[in-house]
């Protein structure tokens, strides 16, 4: 291996004869890295230069030259709800298969049916929100529309990840709890949730982040553009379909810049949750 | 038992009854639509039949079926090489710390929103692709590129562990029967990940097939597939751009129900596929 050779001292050299594969693999990884960061690096050459605190704060407009300001609230708030939707009962979920359920005939259908879920695409949830919640109920495309979208979406995605942090805790922890004569739930409330705690928040962050750049779901439900004031009744446009919006359908003299702006903070504030959330799961650990 | 231990169990039961229920109905809404789509245009004629022209009512989703197909295997022999070889440097060329540093690196780039890799793909890949082949840039070719470089990130680090999983006593016993590190690798490591490998793939297949935004920005959006440098659609895009189309109401609106229904039967193929390999090795 490659990186033996600063132990030179201590081990015999290995041939760079039966390390040629070796090399070539390296080579491919390091130039697919490189197109990874291609994809971040034009954001910022294009984005950074249009990026100022006018930009991040006033309101969009229709010849361009606005900010993403009501976008930003939009996708902090929609987000946030949903979260505090859905994550309490995703937690509720995967207790229930990771501590109570053992491998009985309902998990075996449950966990390839929550693998499906996982997969299902979200355009789909938005075609069944428009479906249902504004053709049928007559709900307005509005926050509180995309917030049912994003929250279906996030169900099952946040299950999944909880269900891998419980699972991570090992049976001998519970068990000593039981054998204590700790009941079921105190062996929950009192070792599993405290010690889960930090892994929690950190796929919290990571739930969080997935749920800032759904675009797919939102462009129907929550719409292409904001309301005057915040409500959950006013038109919702998130910074994923201001991006998607400008980019594709933009016709202003500068939208090529206002994307790759409105990009930069979108991938800022996903950065932001993903540090912030794992930042605070050290702390927590610590 | 306390009493708080049984009002928490009824707790948790109904928090799986209603997640079971609200996905159960949901999944009906997409079948009764489709169920209707079907009675009216049926299925056969409808699924291989490539005219797509909803004035006429002529819903032929062929076009749309092997776009989705097209696109994301495409995508998944894009996105094998440099995936692998990212496996590889992070299990068994970086060594201690910077393997972790490594795979919360490429964690990152698993979050990156999609639509910022269908941007790249606008700034980037459809410019480049037109200056080479002298047609629009549009089309599948552009879009398995875009949808490769979104997949690398979730397979290469699957496929990481999947390294990680081979037993140290292969590696050992290789080595010490005087094979090269090479040889070590491709006899004995990659064949040994094989199972969690080809797992790895299904599950980034399953992402690839169901990108909608990524993908809708750089294929083009014609509605009949005719070669892989020219404009064409998938199954989500076409759901993407026919929603206002075909609105609530409209006689045309339940194809596009039979298209979410055939999205949910190709990922169902996607999750048993992964089962049943997940059995065959260890």
């Amino acid at each position: 291996m490659i990186t033996r050779g600063s132990q030179r001292g201590k081990m015999l050299k290995p041939t760079a004869q039966g390390r040629v594969g070796h090399f070539m693999l390296a080579g491919i990884a390091l130039l697919t890295l490189t197109l990874l960061l291609s994809v971040i690096i034009p954001l910022i050459v294009q984005g950074a230069p249009w990026l100022n605190l006018a930009f991040v704060f006033r309101r969009p407009q229709e010849l361009g030259s606005g900010g993403v300001g009501p976008e930003i609230v939009n996708t902090v708030v929609m987000v946030g709800i949903t979260q505090f939707i859905s994550l309490p009962l995703a937690l509720l979920n995967a207790i229930y298969r990771v501590e109570y359920d053992h491998g009985s005939q309902f998990a075996r259908w449950f966990d390839p049916g929550l693998q499906i879920l996982l997969s299902l695409p979200t355009m789909i949830i938005g075609l069944i929100v428009v479906d249902v919640a504004i053709a049928h109920w007559h709900w307005p495309v509005s926050v509180g529309s995309g917030i049912v979208a994003l929250s279906i979406i996030n169900w099952p995605f946040s299950i999944a990840l909880m269900v891998q942090v419980l699972r991570q805790i090992p049976d001998s922890w519970r068990e000593a709890s039981w054998a204590l004569g700790a009941s079921r739930w105190q062996t929950i409330i009192r070792l599993i949730l405290p010690v889960a705690g930090a892994d929690i928040i950190e796929q919290t962050g990571v739930a969080v982040a997935r749920l800032m750049g759904e675009t797919a779901a939102l462009i129907y439900t929550a719409g292409l553009n904001v309301g005057k004031k915040f409500s959950l009744t006013a038109p919702g446009e998130t910074l994923a379909v201001h991006l998607w919006y400008v980019r594709t359908e933009g016709l202003t003299a500068h939208a090529d810049q206002e994307a790759a702006a409105t990009g930069l903070v979108l991938l800022i504030l996903v950065l932001m949750v993903l540090w912030g959330s794992q930042k605070m799961a050290q702390w927590m650990k610590a | 038992m306390l009493k708080i231990d049984k009002a928490m169990d009824q707790v948790t039961y109904v928090s799986m009854a209603l997640f079971a229920a609200i996905w159960i109905v949901l999944i009906a809404i997409i079948v009764s639509g489709a169920w209707h789509f079907v009675q009216t245009h049926g299925f056969v004629s409808s699924v291989a039949s490539f005219q797509w022209d909803p004035l006429q009512s002529h819903f032929g989703i062929g076009s749309f079926i092997v776009g989705s197909i097209t696109v994301t295997l495409l995508a998944l022999v894009l996105a094998i090489p440099g995936s692998l070889a990212l496996g590889v440097l992070g299990s068994r060329i970086l060594q201690g710390k910077w393997q972790q540093q490594f795979v919360r690196f490429l964690t990152v780039f698993v979050s990156v929103p999609s639509v910022l890799y269908g941007w790249w793909g606008l700034t980037v890949v459809v410019p480049g692709i037109r200056r080479l082949s002298h047609t629009s840039g549009y089309g599948p070719l552009s879009a398995s590129i875009v949808l490769a470089l979104m997949i690398v990130p979730t397979f290469s680090i699957l496929s990481l562990n999947a390294l990680r999983h081979v037993p140290e006593s292969y590696i050992e016993g290789s080595i010490g029967l005087g094979a090269s590190e090479d040889q070590t690798l491709w006899h004995i490591i990659l064949p040994a990940a094989r199972p969690r490998i080809v797992q790895a793939a299904l599950i980034a297949v399953a992402r690839g097939l169901g990108e909608t935004i990524a993908v809708q920005m750089v294929i083009g959006g014609q509605v009949r597939i005719t070669s892989l440098l020219h404009p064409a659609s998938t199954l989500t895009t076409q759901l993407l751009t026919d929603l206002p189309l075909l609105p609530v109401g409209v006689p045309g609106h339940h194809v596009l129900d039979f298209m979410a229904l055939w999205l949910l039967i190709l990922m169902t193929v996607i999750v048993w596929l992964q089962y049943r390999l997940r059995g065959s090795g260890t």
